[in-house]
């Protein structure tokens, strides 16, 4: 189910798949407002890799929650192949920051990942088989019998990562997925997160506070910034599929557009 | 952890040997000094005594009585605390209204509702049973309560953006991430059992061991009430250590990631 090709997202590709228009975020009322997102818009094209970069507490976690449906924005819209979301959405999956609370530590890796689909009512040797291919997609095949608290951080974050696939929504939300694991392990799963984007064509939109990340792994990156948070930049990196981990950072166009997002950052 | 899961640790084994022969030489050593009354038994009228009731069919049977009121007494709390910890844990509303009473319930002094259990069931193993059911309920609620509360942030979000249906969600989550505070109340609400059962039986005379003990203190047989306080201390760490083990089985994921 998983592996698939998606030929068909060629010609749908001119309308965007996810949509973001006027979405303003605040908690409180009154004069202990607090306003966090401003007025935001934003378009993710089908298959697209979209990483959203700013410092941290710009409100990167909050505009991603409002992207999942987990709370309601303020104001403003945000909708899926046209439908307008109002909670979580069968289109969504998230592959949350902390993966060890996120796992649930009672449920073998298999059966973690097999969960959302006994959600959705699919058969146990069916779910178990969905389940058993996304964990060999993301390099852990015949690693299902192991209860998440055997595995090391990295691993536990593929699981997650493996969960989010077997639940085959449209669009792939990833919330600093990377950020508590070590750097050659945060190589490691930004290149497999390359590889299954390109071979899933699923589309992804990744928040992270790292430029390096956003850069490496997106086609389109959003800068956020100010407070509260509205899109200061929006950067087309044009890398295209094969990206390495030394010769794309290297790259004069990686180069510049770090320095360009470092200015924004700066200025603002 | 490892060397209690592993196979047996002899030099923690000898150490605790040591320990309780230490106890019993200072016991002995006591008793040689005279500063406890003489009816106070030594360490080898207790070991006598210890066996003469091992053979004793009177032991045996206010054994069973006490260990079949204590026990039966403890499952109807574990059922009901189970079942209506769940409950009120898992609806807001139900949880805030009642939070009052069951605080009020857990300080209530249970064994000062004895004799209104026996004014209304007399002093019969009814009300023994009905005495230690009230008193181990409170632990296995009040446990069961807080761990279908507080259940993490995390694990809250995953389910709901993956949408599992509600009793999915109780019996794969809900349920698995309250076990380790059920079980905790569980295991606390079993020394209480036993402790209620043999007080209960002091206080009213009810068949079991605690009457035995007190008929022994009447005779003024030291060291078969001795005896029989060795027994039932001896139950009650038997069902503790009896439980631990079960609960390292079953929860063997709670107790990895809390390592």
């Amino acid at each position: 189910m998983a592996i698939q090709a998606a030929p068909e997202q060629v010609q749908v590709a001119t309308k965007p798949l996810l949509h973001v228009q006027g979405l303003t975020m605040s908690y409180g009322a009154g004069d202990s407002e607090n306003k966090i997102l401003n007025d935001l818009n934003l378009e993710v094209n089908d298959g697209e890799f979209v990483s959203i970069v700013g410092p941290s507490g710009v409100g990167k976690t909050t505009l991603l929650r409002c992207l999942s449906g987990l709370v309601q924005p303020r104001s403003g819209t945000v909708s899926v192949g046209g439908e307008i979301i109002n909670g979580p959405h069968r289109d969504l999956a998230v592959v949350f920051q902390d993966y060890s609370r996120s796992l649930l530590p009672w449920m073998t890796t298999l059966e973690n990942v097999a969960f959302p689909l006994q959600g959705r009512g699919v058969g146990k040797k069916e779910r178990n088989e969905t389940a058993e291919k996304n964990l060999a997609a993301v390099g852990l095949a015949g690693q299902g019998h192991k209860y998440p608290w055997e595995m090391s951080g990295g691993m536990q974050q593929r699981v997650a990562i493996a969960r989010a696939l077997a639940y085959n929504a449209k669009v792939l939300l990833m919330d600093e997925p990377f950020a508590s694991v070590d750097a050659q392990t945060r190589f490691d799963l930004e290149d497999l997160v390359i590889d299954l984007q390109s071979s899933l064509g699923v589309t992804i939109i990744l928040v992270t506070h790292d430029i390096d990340e956003a850069l490496y792994l997106a086609d389109k990156v959003i800068v956020l910034a100010e407070k509260p948070a509205t899109v200061v930049d929006v950067i087309e990196t044009g890398f295209g599929d094969h990206r390495d981990q030394v010769d794309t950072k290297a790259d004069p166009r990686f180069v510049e557009a770090r320095a360009r997002i470092l200015h924004r950052l700066r200025d603002h | 952890m490892k060397t209690s899961t592993k196979s047996l640790d002899w030099g923690l084994t000898t150490q605790r040997l040591l320990a309780v022969a230490a106890l019993l030489a200072i016991w002995q050593v006591v008793i040689w000094s005279g500063t406890l009354p003489s009816m106070t038994p030594g360490v080898a009228a207790l070991a006598s005594s210890i066996g003469a009731a091992l053979t004793s069919a009177t032991f045996w049977s206010a054994l069973a009585q006490t260990m079949t009121a204590a026990v039966s007494g403890w499952l109807i709390a574990v059922a009901a605390g189970t079942v209506l910890g769940l409950l009120i844990g898992s609806v807001r509303a139900l949880d805030r209204s009642t939070s009052i009473l069951i605080d009020f319930g857990r300080s209530f002094p249970v064994l000062a509702l004895m004799p209104v259990v026996i004014m209304l069931l007399g002093a019969t193993a009814k009300m023994e049973t009905v005495v230690v059911a009230l008193s181990c309920l409170w632990p296995v609620l009040v446990q069961t309560i807080y761990g279908a509360r507080r259940m993490d942030s995390a694990v809250v979000d995953t389910v709901r953006i993956f949408q599992i249906p509600a009793l999915l969600r109780f019996r794969r989550v809900l349920l698995p991430s309250a076990t380790p505070f059920i079980a905790t109340g569980i295991r606390i609400s079993a020394s209480i059992a036993i402790l209620v059962a043999v007080g209960v039986e002091v206080l009213s005379q009810t068949p079991g061991i605690g009457r035995q003990i007190t008929l022994a203190q009447q005779d003024q047989r030291w060291d078969s009430a001795f005896a029989y306080l060795f027994f039932a201390g001896l139950v009650g760490w038997s069902i503790a250590s009896l439980l631990n083990f079960a609960e390292g089985r079953i929860l063997k994921w709670n107790r990895q990631t809390n390592d």
